[in-house]
């Protein structure tokens, strides 16, 4: 747009010059802004300790896992969706719940039926665990997950043996997310030290049972896609990691058997360098850590995995053809900072999940940048980097710092109950708004080189098609109900309500069983509220089958 | 002294607050009274606390579309209850043809994500004065 001499404004960036987590920045670095410290203890080569270079040793593949959040309708239909991406080029399968499967909730659930399988695959009984993976390799794909994590973990067991596939091959990961799921969307209803006791019980028995599965997924991204800082986002997660880590070595569970299969799903917004150095921070705190801290001996337990999605946050719903460029970027920062695993938001997330044109994007985005651009020739090819290097070292100390100054604040049963993380997220959110208001933080197509309505159309098309709920789904389901044995269902439930009620027995072989004898995630979350004296429903429109 | 009470929450399922709790806040600031219900309202839950809490409008963040399904049910639980109590929705969800179908269902005003504070406060304005003292 012109004013009257017909010279356009030029945009310009936000005055200032600090990172988004507010570090400040030198107009250009040097030598003298390298930190101290010996090369092998601070950065080390590629592949070994601390990691801040990443896992992959020098001269080994530099590849990732390509794949993309999927899960729509119902089990059949989001299998089709798998297919296609693997059609397209996918390397793994990232599958995410809808609202009802991530609250713990049956599809025929009052409350549920208008968000049936509209933003997930709705997953409730074994039955959906068949048909969601029917056909698909199990011991040759990578199977991630963004579902609850026993339920998960339940159903993932289950069908490996129907399958006739050894679960021990299982490989893939399941998100936990007991500390702040209440907070960030994934709302359980169910008690801090049930919530604990589910992320540690299904790890235990991941570790053992399907040992080369990620059951210890700490999911950093949700928090960070809430408005927090890099900083606050990796803090939190160590957090929460630091507390199951202790949960399950109270449990005497050995740390070098489950600590190799722990991983962080991280965020990539789009400070690029500020993300690619708290990537290789979180790196290095973690090992040393894991070391120091918590005596791991085995190398692996040293390196933590690390997958990430590019952000939701920073996509648009104006201009959408302009979040294509925001999730390229952000792909690219992820392989330069070298993860495992990268899962691209399409460029239609502000208004729905993915579809398929958004999803062939996303895929192919991902392919251009691994075959095309040459930048995983060379192991960690920003290392050394003195801007880089200075950012890394200090945000891991103040990762550190924010990490002591929590757990000094006590018992992390408080902080949540007690709201005080509620209102960190809330306060995040309100910081992002007003800053996007007073134009500190730049959107292009929001509050820079805006259009009017008109003429945004590339794309549009794409972008505003609405799924609907899976309405018959629900039918499917009362007459499952129907046919199954009533009598072992409610047994195998009193069972697991027994086992919440105990405080001290295994969640998982009850669930299992549970799983195995029809029961469904919504009869399963009841009985574990009822055992900690809590409503079977939230909603008090359900009552327990028994 | 406040200028007016808005109702804000979301509906459902949909957990995503942030809109909610922005606007709750703007609103506040703007120097309104916000009565925040938070997550997980049903349509007959909110026309009960509508009508208690007496607010001069209802806005629901929608972050999903949830919002198709419980916005007749609501404008029927409203009149049924006979409260003339405008309901405003807001949300990156809502397009300019959602606008469009909300308005015609009797929806006072619907905000899509380019929506500036200014406009938000400006219409709530609106809608509390037009139901303290109609317009001539």
């Amino acid at each position: 747009m012109s004013d009257a001499a017909g010279v356009p404004a030029p945009p310009s960036a936000p005055q200032g010059r600090e990172t988004d987590s507010g570090l400040p920045l030198r107009p250009v670095y040097g030598p003298a802004d390298a930190p101290a410290g010996e090369y092998a203890e601070r950065l080390g080569d590629p592949g070994a300790y601390p990691f801040t270079r990443g896992r992959r040793p020098a001269g080994a593949d530099g590849g990732w896992i390509q794949r993309e959040l999927s899960g729509e309708g119902d089990s059949g239909r989001s299998n089709d969706q798998f297919r296609y991406l693997i059609a397209h080029g996918a390397t793994g399968l990232d599958v995410i719940g809808d609202t009802p499967t991530m609250a713990w909730m049956d599809p025929d659930h009052p409350v549920a039926a208008p968000a049936v399988g509209t933003q997930g695959v709705s997953l409730c009984c074994l039955q959906d665990w068949l048909d969601l993976y029917d056909g698909l390799p199990l011991d040759r794909l990578t199977l991630s997950h963004s579902v609850p994590a026993a339920f998960a973990v339940a159903g993932l067991y289950l069908t490996a043996r129907r399958r006739g596939v050894d679960p021990a091959l299982l490989r893939g990961s399941v998100v936990q997310a007991p500390f702040y799921c209440e907070d960030c969307g994934y709302a359980t209803h169910m008690p801090f030290e049930l919530r604990v006791r589910l992320a540690v019980d299904s790890i235990e028995f991941a570790s053992r049972a399907m040992p080369r599965f990620h059951a210890f997924l700490e999911d950093t991204y949700y928090i960070s896609d809430g408005g927090l800082d890099a900083v606050e986002e990796m803090a939190l997660g160590f957090v929460e990691i630091r507390h199951l880590v202790r949960e399950l070595v109270r449990r005497q569970v050995p740390v070098d058997r489950f600590a190799p299969r722990i991983a962080i799903l991280v965020n990539f917004r789009m400070d690029f360098f500020e993300e690619i150095a708290k990537i290789r921070a979180a790196r290095r705190l973690y090992a040393r850590m894991m070391r120091e801290e918590f005596g791991a001996a085995d190398p692996r337990a040293w390196a933590v995995n690390i997958a990430a999605h590019t952000s939701g946050l920073t996509l648009t719903a104006q201009q959408p053809v302009n979040n294509v460029v925001r999730g390229a970027t952000q792909a690219l920062g992820l392989v330069l900072a070298g993860v495992q695993g990268i899962e691209v938001s399409t460029f239609d997330e502000a208004f729905r999940t993915p579809s398929p044109e958004a999803h062939l994007v996303a895929l192919r985005t991902q392919q251009v940048i691994a075959l095309e651009t040459g930048v995983t020739r060379v192991a960690d090819p920003l290392g050394g980097s003195w801007y880089l290097e200075s950012l890394t070292a200090q945000l891991e100390h103040r990762m550190r710092e924010m990490i002591e100054r929590i757990e000094a604040m006590g018992p992390p049963e408080g902080l949540c109950d007690g709201k005080w993380f509620r209102a960190l997220f809330l306060d995040a959110m309100e910081r992002r708004a007003h800053q996007l208001n007073a134009g500190r933080l730049v959107q292009v197509g929001v509050n820079a080189q805006q259009m009017p309505e008109a003429e945004d159309t590339l794309l549009r098309d794409v972008t505003e098609r609405k799924i609907a709920p899976a309405a018959p789904r629900i039918e499917r389901l009362r007459a499952l109900r129907r046919e199954r044995d009533a009598g072992l269902v409610a047994t195998a439930l009193r069972a697991v309500c027994g086992a919440a009620e105990d405080r001290t027995t295994h969640l998982m072989p009850p669930l299992i069983a549970a799983t195995e004898a029809g029961a469904t995630i919504g009869e399963m979350a009841g009985a574990l509220r009822a055992g900690y004296g809590r409503p079977p429903d939230p909603f008090g429109l359900v009552s327990l089958p028994w | 002294m406040s200028v007016g009470r808005i109702l804000i929450g979301t509906l459902g399922l949909d957990q995503h607050e942030v809109g909610a709790v922005t606007v709750a806040r703007l609103l506040r600031d703007a120097g309104f009274e916000v009565v925040y219900t938070g997550r997980f309202n049903l349509p007959p839950g909110l026309v009960k606390t509508a009508g208690e809490e007496s607010v001069d409008v209802i806005g629901l963040s929608c972050h999903s579309w949830e919002y198709l399904h419980y916005t007749d049910e609501l404008l029927a639980g409203l009149a049924a209850a006979g409260l003339a109590i405008p309901v405003v929705l807001g949300g990156s969800v809502i397009t300019a043809a959602d606008r469009a179908t909300l308005l015609a269902k009797g929806v006072a005003a619907a905000f899509g994500p380019g929506a500036l504070p200014e406009d938000m406060i400006a219409t709530m304005r609106r809608l509390v004065s037009a139901g303290v003292a109609p317009p001539p």
